[in-house]
């Protein structure tokens, strides 16, 4: 089973991570899933991949009651994204799942009804979870060419999907980065290699440092925290992307 | 109706329907194949009538089995897409019920391990939701299994008409030759059709070992 921790809490407005399972295999890839919390709602930021449902599923209903997640939001396509879509949907028929409108299409696939999808427009999108204003932020060609973040401006969290993951090694399973240079080694040829656009990087670099941010959470690896938020969009920023060791 | 119990039995009950799918995608190459030989019986039932209209007096009871024979070809081609529609039938449920297998354990493996309370009722609907899949698949097994044997039966008809027409062209006169010719092989194809079918009839899909 996965653990929960809470990173941010207001009264009951929390971000808790999901992370780490001891008992998951090896050659499924490492991933966090986030809830966020308000009010009587929640929204499940990248639920996961359909392998991992047990495990997220269990953790997260330690913390909170799963028929009342009201929606998903899929920062892109990805099996890891998003593949347990049906399981989720079993327990709340009505939820809705948060999608750029380029893979509103593609995701059903992983299943829903029509009335489950909202598309989101490149531009992005504000969401309201139960009064609480959340902005869904552009992040195409990083990966995904259909791709978004989301930001909380109160708890002063950005979800960043898979910009910041970190392909750690076993044993290096700590939830916040310690030791930045350590950390960003194994954030490297990710990077290098998954996102495919220099400009799309840029300009994500030039939003994100205006936007104020305690902690940015990624969906693999560890959460940057404080001064390594910065010191991360920095790197990124001097980081050539988009290239194929071969 | 019975519960499925997904958890106790699951490994045996995916490895069914996992064997299930192996049986009834061979089952549907089979007919496929039966269904290309039944396809040929049309057009040599056509040359057996030629041949009897060109004999003429000399083959008037082969005319009369040649006609019988266009019959059974037009019933057989009928009676072949009845079962391509059920085995297709067959295989989507077959598959359903294998996805069922896979989202229930999964979803069984959540609910156990967590402490929600919605959990077991959510289980319990899903495996409502299987029960009716297993039904159904059921149904559709019996109704392909039926069309084998209606299949199957027709074509023992066909065997008897080409093994008649067979008998007939002895009294050909001149046409003798080539009317064995023509019987001889609308029985061959019919006796294969058969032999097919009649394996197929035998396919543990339905006897369920
Ligand atoms: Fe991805
Ligand atoms: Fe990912």
């Amino acid at each position: 089973m996965k653990t929960t921790k809470t990173i941010f809490q207001d009264g009951n407005h929390k971000w808790i991570a999901i992370v780490r399972d001891p008992d998951k295999p090896n050659y499924l890839i490492d991933t966090n899933e986030y809830l966020v919390t308000h009010g009587g709602q929640g929204l499940l930021l990248d639920p996961g991949g359909a392998e991992v449902f047990p495990a997220v599923f269990s953790a997260l209903s330690s913390e909170f009651d799963p028929s009342a997640l009201s929606a998903i939001f899929a920062s892109h396509q990805d099996p890891d994204i998003c593949s347990s879509l049906a399981l989720w949907l079993e327990f709340n028929p009505k939820m809705r799942c948060y999608v750029s409108w380029l893979w509103s299409s593609f995701i059903p696939h992983f299943g829903g009804t029509a009335e489950t999808f909202i598309a989101m427009p490149d531009e992005g999108l504000d969401i309201s979870l139960d009064g609480l204003h959340l902005q869904a932020i552009p992040a195409h060609y990083l990966h995904s060419s259909g791709n978004l973040h989301l930001y909380d401006k109160i708890a002063k969290v950005l979800f960043s999907g898979d910009v910041g993951a970190a392909l750690l090694p076993p044993g290096d399973d700590g939830l916040f980065v310690e030791n930045f240079d350590a950390h960003i080694r194994h954030a490297e040829g990710f990077h290098r290699r998954w996102m495919g656009s220099n400009e799309a990087k840029r300009r994500w670099c030039e939003r994100v440092s205006q936007m104020e941010i305690d902690m940015l959470c990624p969906q693999h690896g560890a959460i940057y925290q404080g001064a390594d938020v910065q010191r991360f969009i920095n790197w990124f920023d001097g980081l050539q992307v988009g290239i194929c060791g071969s | 109706m019975t519960m499925t119990t997904a958890l106790t039995t699951r490994p045996s009950k995916a490895q069914q329907a996992g064997v299930d799918l192996l049986r009834i995608v061979r089952i549907n190459e089979e007919i496929k194949a039966v269904v290309g030989v039944a396809f040929k019986i049309n057009i040599m039932a056509l040359n057996a009538i030629f041949l009897a209209k060109r004999a003429g007096t000399a083959a008037r009871g082969f005319g009369v089995l040649s006609n019988e024979l266009r019959v059974f070809s037009q019933d057989l081609r009928d009676g072949m897409s009845v079962l391509t529609a059920h085995i297709h039938a067959c295989v989507t449920e077959v598959s359903v019920v294998l996805q069922d297998i896979r989202h229930t354990a999964l979803l069984r493996q959540a609910v156990e391990q967590s402490s929600a309370a919605c959990g077991r009722a959510v289980l319990a609907a899903r495996e409502v939701e299987n029960d009716r899949h297993a039904e159904r698949l059921a149904r559709l097994r019996k109704q392909l299994r039926a069309a084998l044997d209606d299949a199957f039966r027709m074509v023992e008809l066909g065997g008897v008409l080409a093994k008649s027409a067979k008998i007939e062209a002895a009294y050909g006169q001149s046409f003798a030759v080539p009317l064995a010719q023509v019987s001889g092989e609308f029985d061959g194809v019919v006796e294969e059709i058969r032999a097919s079918l009649e394996s197929l009839r035998r396919s543990a899909f339905f006897t369920g070992n």
